[in-house]
């Protein structure tokens, strides 16, 4: 039985149109309902031309990030009632290229996050039994990165300016330095030290705030940057480069 | 450049405009809300610059034009803005101190301890200075 | 397809990161400066600078001139880089940034210029 019947506000385009428009569906919810699976209801029972991504429903996947209520999450994991409002606004991923309705096209977000000669993102080993070292609060890996793309769409820079990298490419560059495995670290280093790369970025860290999966690419370019910032200083004082 | 045209053409970017990203801070997010005031502030620093040293040139006219001008910024509204001007400094300096260190990597973790830490010294002194404000 | 390789991808290393540490490191040396010149200014004296005379007799002091010297050069590089990275977010085209970069520059000039000037005439006065 629906506990409750809750309007979407969602955001509609298709290719060709000059501009998008919002179209509002209500929609029986119960208490278990996520709001992928009132998007999937939507388009099963009202209208069949809404266009959605999206793969797993349990956020291990990062396919179908798009904005509930301005807020860049995975709907796959948002129950609708917890949320509290009426209506649900959903709308694509900001900053990155719009296809139809919520789904945005990520060519360009996988090929700076893994450039095709030096694949940053690599398979992630499980290790159980691996314990932190002292002084280790916790292990935190760029391979958590679902390349889902909420981050590229909370930076405001990544708005400002699209050849920004971006906090998504810019940690995976800071794995290869954290954890070079045969890469070359100072190439990676190089890569990011201009200002479409991590000088760019304001230190404001709403791409952790949103990141879904604990990678903190705020965190991780300020790595980059604390790594580029002793090579200068160094280099400014004589010492020379590493 | 080349990635610009590549983009837009592929489709619309839902892209905020760079104004409306400095401040999109509707999700009480620390670092956007700082980061706002930080280039607010940092425009207010500005314009107070160029007036003090426009200011500073009536000394070079002599005593008297310095007198007038001196009972004039004795006035409570010229003190309360001396407040204003003293919040100013406060949160964009010691806010400067923190994105500089975060942003040499130093203190990452704890940016947001650090930022609270610091906004309790620049309240303490914005008390302070403005009591002095009004006393002195 | 389009070379997605990182040597092929977005410029080269440039001075974005040594801007940014100048820009740093003046902040920090501002706020100590600035800690100098509200002591200075206010606190040195009973009740603060005010009077004219007191104006002009400490600004002529050497150690302060030169101190205001380099507060000003200071104050000026921070202000200019950091109306320049505001700019930059405005998206300005290539010639615009072009023009952007030399008129910061000719602002920071002149305000140096002009604040010196106007030192060597309070302390003459
Ligand atoms: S911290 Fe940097 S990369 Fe992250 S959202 Fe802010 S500007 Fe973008
Ligand atoms: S860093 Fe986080 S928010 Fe960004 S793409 Fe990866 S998982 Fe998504």
């Amino acid at each position: 039985m629906p506990e409750a019947t809750v309007p979407f506000k969602i955001f509609r385009y298709k290719q060709g149109q000059n501009a998008g428009h919002y179209d509002t569906f209500d929609v029986p919810i119960d208490e278990d309902t996520t709001v992928l699976v009132a998007l999937q209801t939507i388009r099963r029972d009202q209208d069949s031309t809404l266009m959605l991504r999206h793969s797993c429903h349990h956020a291990s996947c990062g396919t179908c990030a798009m904005l509930v209520n301005g807020r860049e999450e995975l709907p796959c994991v948002v129950n609708v009632l917890d949320l509290r409002s009426s209506p649900v606004v959903v709308e694509p991923l900001r900053n990155i290229p719009l296809v139809s309705d919520l789904v945005v096209d990520m060519t360009d977000f996988y090929a700076r996050v893994n450039p095709a000669d030096r694949p940053y993102v690599r398979h992630s080993e499980f290790l159980p039994w691996a314990q932190t070292p002292d002084g280790i609060d916790s292990y935190s890996r760029f391979e958590n990165c679902i390349e889902c793309g909420a981050c590229v769409s909370a930076c405001p820079i990544s708005g400002t300016d699209p050849d920004y990298y971006g906090p998504a490419a810019l940690a995976a560059a800071w794995r290869v330095v954290e954890e070079p495995r045969g890469r070359q670290p100072q190439q990676a280093l190089n890569w990011v030290d201009n200002e479409k790369g991590c000088w760019r970025c304001h230190v404001a860290f709403e791409c952790t705030e949103v990141c879904p999966s604990g990678v903190d690419p705020g965190g991780k370019i300020m790595a980059l940057r604390g790594e580029l910032s002793k090579q200068k200083l160094r280099g400014l004082f004589g010492f020379g480069r590493r | 450049m080349q990635e610009t045209q590549d983009l837009e053409s592929r489709g619309p970017v839902r892209a905020r405009r760079p104004l409306t990203a400095w401040f999109d801070v509707r999700r009480d997010r620390l670092g956007s809300w700082a980061f706002a005031l930080n280039r607010l502030t940092a425009l207010g620093l500005t314009l107070y610059l160029f007036i003090h040293m426009a200011v500073l040139y009536l000394l070079a006219q002599g005593e008297s034009r310095w007198d007038s001008f001196i009972l004039v910024v004795r006035s409570p509204l010229f003190l309360a803005l001396d407040v204003v001007l003293i919040f100013g400094i406060l949160f964009h300096g010691l806010n400067g101190i923190r994105v500089s260190l975060v942003g040499m990597g130093i203190g990452v973790r704890n940016h947001r301890r650090l930022f609270w830490i610091l906004s309790a010294i620049g309240l303490v002194l914005l008390l302070v200075s403005a009591w002095l404000v009004f006393t002195i | 397809m389009r070379d997605k390789s990182l040597t092929h991808q977005g410029p080269r290393q440039d001075r974005s990161g040594a801007i940014w540490l100048i820009q740093a490191f003046s902040g920090l040396l501002l706020v100590a400066l600035l800690l100098l010149h509200m002591v200075a200014h206010h606190f040195i004296v009973e009740g603060g600078l005010r009077e004219f005379r007191q104006v002009v007799d400490y600004a002529s002091h050497p150690a302060i001139f030169a101190i205001t010297i380099i507060f000003l050069i200071v104050v000026t590089v921070h202000t200019v880089l950091g109306l320049r990275a505001i700019l930059i977010d405005l998206r300005p085209s290539l010639a615009a940034r072009r023009s952007i970069d030399w008129l910061l520059l000719a602002i920071g000039v002149a305000i140096i210029i002009y604040g010196i000037w106007l030192e060597f005439i309070i302390a003459r006065l």
